[in-house]
């Protein structure tokens, strides 16, 4: 079953060449650990968001493999350095098949 | 907190010690040992939900192609599991400076190691108190 969710991704739309921009996603997820039990002692299966991935022009600029430990609705605050005109796409992958993405565009003057 | 004590038994043998949060930097290190220096963890002293923690991890580097930050990982003593999150940098990175939101199980002290792009580990740490914890609620 595939499944996604809500993202938000807060970033500049205009940036200077070499600037060192500020990014912000949060992503729509309940992170469930694994650790926690119901009532009757039955264990929860786990159910997280593994990996976040930023591309920008379909390269590669940051990374997280997240474990259970990542609080509720992750969030990630990071940077990137804007070096040309073009699009930054983050990924999400998680545990039964959820997969979450959207783009945004960064115009570098 | 009502807690079943059905629930309570495999939940504290599951718990990490700081000998398995020592492995678990070992796995990511290998034979390396850090030098503790570098890194800035930035976490509340006094934490009242350990749901949702704001933690904030940076490190002192110029992030130049010479002289970068390859890795930060996040290690827990006190949680079911001592890895947290992985963060993987390079220079296009520009700043080695990540905020992000964890959970934390018990008052405890929260590790970071970062890897350098010329193979060295440097740590930080910060010790904080939990008042609720996280994943002991029984649902």
């Amino acid at each position: 079953m595939s499944k996604t969710s809500r993202t938000l991704v807060t970033m500049p739309k205009v940036a200077a060449k070499g600037e060192v921009v500020a990014i912000r996603v949060i992503v729509q997820h309940d992170m469930e650990s694994g650790f926690r039990h119901t009532q009757q002692g039955e264990r929860i299966p786990r159910d997280i968001i593994r990996e976040f991935v930023c591309t920008y022009n379909g390269q590669e600029v940051f990374r997280a493999d997240l474990h259970p430990g990542v609080g509720a609705n992750p969030v990630i605050n990071f940077f990137t350095v804007a070096t040309e005109t073009g699009s930054l796409e983050f990924k999400w992958v998680g545990d039964n098949g959820y997969t979450s993405s959207v783009t945004s565009q960064l115009t570098v003057s | 907190m009502a807690m079943g004590a059905v629930g309570l038994a495999p939940l504290f043998a599951t718990h990490a010690t700081e000998d398995e949060a020592l492995a678990a930097m070992k796995a990511l290190m290998g034979t390396v040992a850090p030098r503790a220096g570098k890194v800035t963890l930035e976490l509340p002293p006094l934490v009242e939900n350990g749901n949702l923690v704001a933690i904030k991890v940076s490190v002192d580097s110029p992030m130049t192609a010479a002289d970068h930050v390859k890795a930060i990982h996040l290690i827990a003593e006190g949680n079911p599991q001592p890895n947290i999150v992985s963060f993987f940098l390079g220079v296009r990175a520009g700043r080695a400076d990540i905020g992000t939101r964890i959970r934390l199980a018990n008052s405890q002290r929260v590790w970071a190691i970062a890897q350098m792009s010329d193979g060295t580990f440097w740590s930080g740490h910060a010790d904080t108190l939990v008042t609720l914890a996280a994943c002991t609620e029984v649902i």
